[in-house]
């Protein structure tokens, strides 16, 4: 198993259509990928993304991330870029 | 993977405004259409839509009927469709019933689509203070 922490950077947390890249890229993954809140009051499957969206995790909020399976390295990798990239919406650093 | 259509009904035009929310957030929705019935439209013109729509879905699983109010109009005309395996009716429909409907994962009979799509619309309501911060909602 790997785990590690995603910081949510981006204005708008972990809203609708962020949540909804997150479940298209877990999905390519075989490996389970859990995603918890700090304070463990809520545990997401990541390819869900109803339950992504319950996590309710705003612009500054730490979820810790249980991967497991086959591909995990894969999967641990691909979502930590996706997460550090703030779903894409960060702005030009030109 | 053949999925489960589903058609949104509703008054006004909350039907079509609903599937567009949900297509920003999960893409395209082929399987789904939606119906917009208008105040003054007769049921026969209603039943009719409904009818092409519930076609246009179809792929041999069954279709979800997702109406707006119970005991409404479009909830009455679509619960005229309801044959066991072909077509159920779940009513009060929601974003969150919409996607759960949209993204189906691994095939199930149309009756326990209907059931699951049920649990979601009614999990998914919550008062978002108890969500956001459980601590001082709690004091």
């Amino acid at each position: 198993m790997r785990t590690g922490d995603l910081a949510i950077i981006n204005q708008l947390g972990l809203h609708a259509r962020a949540a909804a890249q997150v479940v298209r890229l877990a999905g390519e993954f075989d490996s389970s990928i859990l995603l918890v809140r700090e304070d463990k009051s809520v545990y997401a499957d990541a390819k869900s993304i109803l339950s992504v969206l319950t996590l309710a995790a705003s612009k500054g909020v730490v979820l810790r991330m249980e991967v497991e399976g086959p591909d995990e390295d894969h999967a641990f990798d691909a979502m930590t870029a996706l997460f550090a990239d703030g779903f894409g919406e960060m702005p030009s650093r030109r | 993977m053949k999925k489960i259509g589903g058609v949104v009904v509703s008054h006004g035009q909350f039907a079509n405004e609903l599937l567009s929310a949900a297509e920003q957030v999960v893409g395209d929705i082929p399987h789904i259409a939606a119906v917009s019935i208008g105040w003054h439209d007769n049921v026969e013109v209603a039943q009719g839509e409904i009818q092409r729509a519930i076609k246009s879905v179809s792929s041999g699983n069954g279709v979800l009927l997702l109406t707006d109010m119970f005991g409404g109009t479009p909830t009455n005309i679509s619960a005229m469709f309801i044959k066991e395996n072909e077509v159920e009716v779940v009513t009060g429909v929601n974003l969150p019933m919409v996607i759960k409907l949209a993204s189906q994962n691994k095939e199930m009979t149309l009756s326990e689509m209907a059931a699951l799509v049920e649990e979601q619309g009614k999990q998914s309501i919550y008062k978002a203070a108890d969500l956001l911060d459980p601590h001082k909602s709690k004091a």
